[in-house]
């Protein structure tokens, strides 16, 4: 790791301003539980880095039934999964914290940070660029695959989207706030994330020296919600495909239903092949079935990974079938 | 030296994730000095053994000649959640004691994957053929011709 000015700003005013009054790169720091690892691989190397730790407005956690839910950016994955109004209003949050199963990482990560991190794509990692390439050569397709995208891939990004929180947010038709040198601006969480076309995009829609300041999530109204993922293990270990769904009953069926997939594509996805056939339905073993099976119909998997087809189509499922027990 | 060990398992057919319920672990090093010493080596063994059977794989890129998991993120070990309940039974007395000590470092660790893969096999009707039983794997397998 190399050595790095310090700064820990009180206000979004005052980092703002750090951010892009440094020489060189410039790096956020949250929780650090991604930061961290990326600078001691080297992936990052920050001339300044600016902690938001002792930025007030930046933190809490508030609910209020016409508003709804409004999440700092340096709020904790713990302190919102232990937060009542979410565990009462977004069940489906918890599901999605309840993922991270590291309580370190709980403890430590933010919301933000959940939404910034940066792909875990191994050759991206080790060094090969966020397009993860080698002499202009594209090392994935041909590479070991395993774990990257199956849908969204036909380049030049093949990494899978890493938040933990994004499919629900998506789902629920959250917004983020971001503040930057030109102001304050706001963005559906799903205009957030985009599929880096060069090496100098990044995966998300920030502008240089922006930041995430807060999400808003929608208030809930007859709603039924859930994640599931899969993943390999019980100890800590990123999922190999999940799935967030949205739905908006009417009586003991479907009015309509949001379906967002993760880990499958280089953004959360979307599925709306998977919400239409929905509409009307009551959840059913079969029904959620075949909801699976027409989100992952136009998948196209690497030579190592379609695997991942089947563990997403699951996850879906099992996802609308969770989300079909719950409370309204 | 002998030693016996078994496997109670689950697989997720719809996911191929498999799960350790419980292992057990009879084993034999001739004169115990201490049993606590010797109990701890077959846990440990018993987890390890879990690991490699489940999870653990160096992958290289043929590309670049890299090793691509070279962390604890993806070189993936067994946590407390993914082992199951152990039991561990050193076989003591007569016929055991009068030979002598005899070393108990690797013993207990060739069993598992063996005892693993026969679970999982007898689970799901269809052997996968080679460790760790990855869900990539499992599924392969179960596509074959497995009886879910």
């Amino acid at each position: 790791m190399q050595a790095f000015e310090y700064a820990r700003p009180t206000t979004t005013e005052e980092t703002i301003k750090l951010l892009n009054g440094a020489k060189g790169d410039t790096q956020v720091l949250a929780g650090g539980t991604d930061l961290v690892s990326l600078m001691k691989d080297g992936i990052s190397k920050p001339a300044r880095v600016v902690s938001l730790q002792h930025v007030k407005e930046l933190r809490g956690i508030t609910f209020t039934a016409a508003k709804g839910l409004r999440l700092g950016a340096t709020a904790t994955f713990e302190e919102v999964m232990e937060n009542a109004d979410v565990r009462k209003h977004y069940p489906a949050i918890v599901q999605a914290i309840e993922g991270v199963t590291s309580p370190q990482i709980r403890n430590t990560g933010t919301v933000g940070g959940d939404l910034c991190q940066r792909p875990r794509c191994w050759y991206y990692r080790a060094g090969f660029g966020l397009l993860a390439t080698q002499n202009g050569k594209a090392l994935v397709p041909d590479g070991d695959n395993r774990y990257h995208a199956i849908l969204g891939n036909s380049g030049p990004a093949y990494f899978v989207s890493p938040s933990s929180l994004a499919p629900i947010l998506m789902a629920l038709d959250a917004r983020v706030k971001l503040h930057g040198p030109q102001g304050p601006r706001e963005l559906a969480v799903q205009d957030f994330f985009v599929s880096p076309k060069s090496e100098q995009e990044s995966e998300h829609a920030l502008e240089a020296g922006e930041i995430l300041t807060e999400v808003l999530v929608p208030p809930p109204s007859n709603v039924k919600m859930a994640v599931y993922e899969v993943r390999q293990r019980e100890a800590l270990d990123w999922p190999l495909a999940a799935a967030a769904v949205v739905l908006h009953m009417d009586g003991g069926s479907v009015k309509s239903a949001r379906v967002v997939l993760g880990h499958v594509a280089p953004t959360p996805w979307p599925s709306p092949e998977a919400e239409a056939p929905l509409a009307g339905q009551a959840i059913s073993e079969e029904v959620a079935w075949s909801a699976g099976k027409a989100a992952l119909a136009k998948a196209t998997p690497l030579s190592k990974n379609s695997y991942k087809v089947q563990l997403a189509r699951v996850a879906v499922k099992r996802a609308l079938l969770r989300a079909a027990k719950g409370e309204a | 030296m002998g030693g016996v060990q078994i496997a109670d398992v689950s697989v997720d057919t719809e996911t191929g994730q498999v799960k350790i319920n419980k292992m057990v672990a009879a084993q034999d090093c001739g004169l115990i000095i201490d049993m606590k010493t010797a109990e701890s080596q077959c846990y440990g063994a018993l987890i390890m053994g879990i690991t490699y059977a489940l999870f653990e794989e160096k992958i290289m890129d043929r590309t670049t000649g890299r090793m691509l998991n070279n962390n604890m993120e993806f070189y993936k070990l067994a946590g407390i959640g993914d082992i199951g309940e152990l039991v561990v039974h050193m076989m003591t007395g007569p016929g055991y004691d009068e030979r002598g000590t005899i070393g108990l470092g690797e013993p207990p660790v060739i069993s598992p994957g063996a005892a693993i893969s026969n679970a999982v096999a007898n689970a799901i009707g269809v052997r996968v053929p080679t460790l760790p039983l990855t869900p990539d794997k499992v599924l392969a397998a179960l596509e074959k011709g497995g009886a879910a």
